[in-house]
């Protein structure tokens, strides 16, 4: 599945090296506030679905150079998730 | 738009001691508007400092040492991190504790690249080396070199999976028990637990008789 | 756009493993934060508190330690929600200032590390 690069201004919890980048989710992590809208007082939902998604660091990185299994493991909420290749 | 040049992160950012004092007085200050505010009541303060201050590496150990001694628990745990913490009286404040088992295969490590996030309600404050720009920058790019710079040279055969604890979920690392610690009870165990082990940079060593 | 805080992959030196002390103020910032953050008061919540570090400029970011941002923070997110104004803070602090002895004697703040 791969992370959207969305253009939001604000208190964003993506962090800019994964984005775009494409991996496997493998945890689905319950409903949560989007810090979003909280970063600005916005309390009152809606919720979000998140999940524990992992990508390979070879894939994260063009020079990795340890080994191919090596992973890194990062919560992404759902509107920055492309559900459209499942 | 910003540009900013990523190789100026300086290792770590200390307040001098003028900067420590204008910390404490800006501190002093806040503290006395906000009481005469009625936002604050005196001593409240001094209460909340020591619910932060309690917690640390034993709270952290104690899980440890029963996941090691107690299958049943640790299945338990690893479901369920904060219902884990809770059968010992340990109470998680934040959102959800993910456990993750460190095996012959996997090696767990966890960073906050975006700030500082850390199972405080356990494990306490974080060492200033976690929440420095150069361990949060480069964890998750180069994690075994970090690992070595800790001491830590891992297997060439054993697999990496780095934690970015960016959200909701806060993450403690289950090392894996050492050897020659088959005749040890929870108490022992709980002493050989490490900060740094349930972080991900530090392993348990092996324990010899002595 | 990339944020300041958005560090994740950059390169950087070593990991400088000597630890930092916490100290009084530091616990103080913190302290402070959780309880006006309570389900009682809701008035920063952390979210708020990093928009706040994350918003306040490159500058600060880079020359501020940790609690510093969080102190600066968090009084950025209390000016924004009226609850007080830098004046009154400035004036606060000067006031602090100028009763500071060597001693501390009569602030009533013990600044040294609890432990």
């Amino acid at each position: 599945m791969q992370v959207l690069d969305l253009n939001i201004k604000g208190h964003i919890r993506t962090p800019s090296y994964i984005r775009g980048k494409s991996g496997t989710v493998i945890q689905f992590c319950g409903f949560f506030l989007n810090p979003e809208d909280l970063s600005v007082g916005i309390t009152g939902g809606p919720v979000y679905p998140l999940y524990r998604v992992s990508f390979a660091m070879e894939h994260l990185w063009s020079n990795y150079d340890r080994s191919e299994n090596d992973e890194l493991c990062i919560e992404v909420y759902d509107h920055w998730l492309d559900t459209s290749n499942t | 738009m910003h540009e900013h040049k990523h190789d100026d992160h300086l290792p770590v950012v200390a307040e001098d001691d003028a900067g420590n004092l204008e910390g404490q007085q800006i501190t002093t200050a806040l503290q006395a508007l906000l009481v005469r505010k009625g936002l604050l009541a005196a001593g409240e303060i001094t209460l909340e400092i020591q619910n932060i201050e309690s917690p640390g590496t034993h709270l952290g150990a104690k899980i440890i040492a029963r996941a090691w001694t107690d299958d049943a628990y640790r299945q338990r745990l690893l479901a369920n991190g904060k219902n884990g913490a809770a059968e010992l009286g340990i109470k998680v404040g934040e959102a959800q504790l993910e456990v993750v088992p460190n095996t012959p295969d996997i090696h767990n490590l966890v960073v906050c690249t975006l700030c500082s996030c850390y199972p405080r309600s356990i494990l306490g404050q974080p060492p200033s080396w976690y929440i420095s720009k150069a361990y949060r920058a480069r964890a998750v790019r180069e994690p075994a070199a970090i690992l070595e710079e800790f001491g830590l040279v891992l297997p060439k055969g054993k697999k990496i999976r780095i934690h970015d604890s960016n959200a909701d979920l806060r993450y403690l690392v289950l090392p894996e028990r050492p050897f020659g610690t088959e005749d040890l009870d929870e108490q022992e165990l709980m002493a050989l637990v490490t900060r740094d082990s349930m972080i991900g940079v530090a392993i348990v060593a092996s324990w010899q008789k002595k | 756009m990339r944020g300041y805080h958005d560090i994740g992959g950059d390169e950087a030196g070593p990991i400088q493993k000597e630890e930092l002390p916490w100290l009084y103020w530091e616990k103080q910032v913190e302290a402070i934060r959780n309880l006006l953050g309570d389900a009682t008061r809701r008035l920063v919540s952390l979210d708020e508190m990093r928009h706040g570090f994350e918003s306040f400029g490159v500058e600060k970011y880079s020359r501020y330690s940790f609690y510093r941002r969080r102190l600066a923070a968090l009084i950025d997110t209390l000016e924004l929600k009226g609850v007080l104004t830098q004046e009154e803070l400035d004036t606060e602090v000067t006031r602090v200032k100028a009763n500071w002895t060597a001693e501390e004697a009569g602030t009533g703040v013990d600044k040294h590390d609890h432990g």
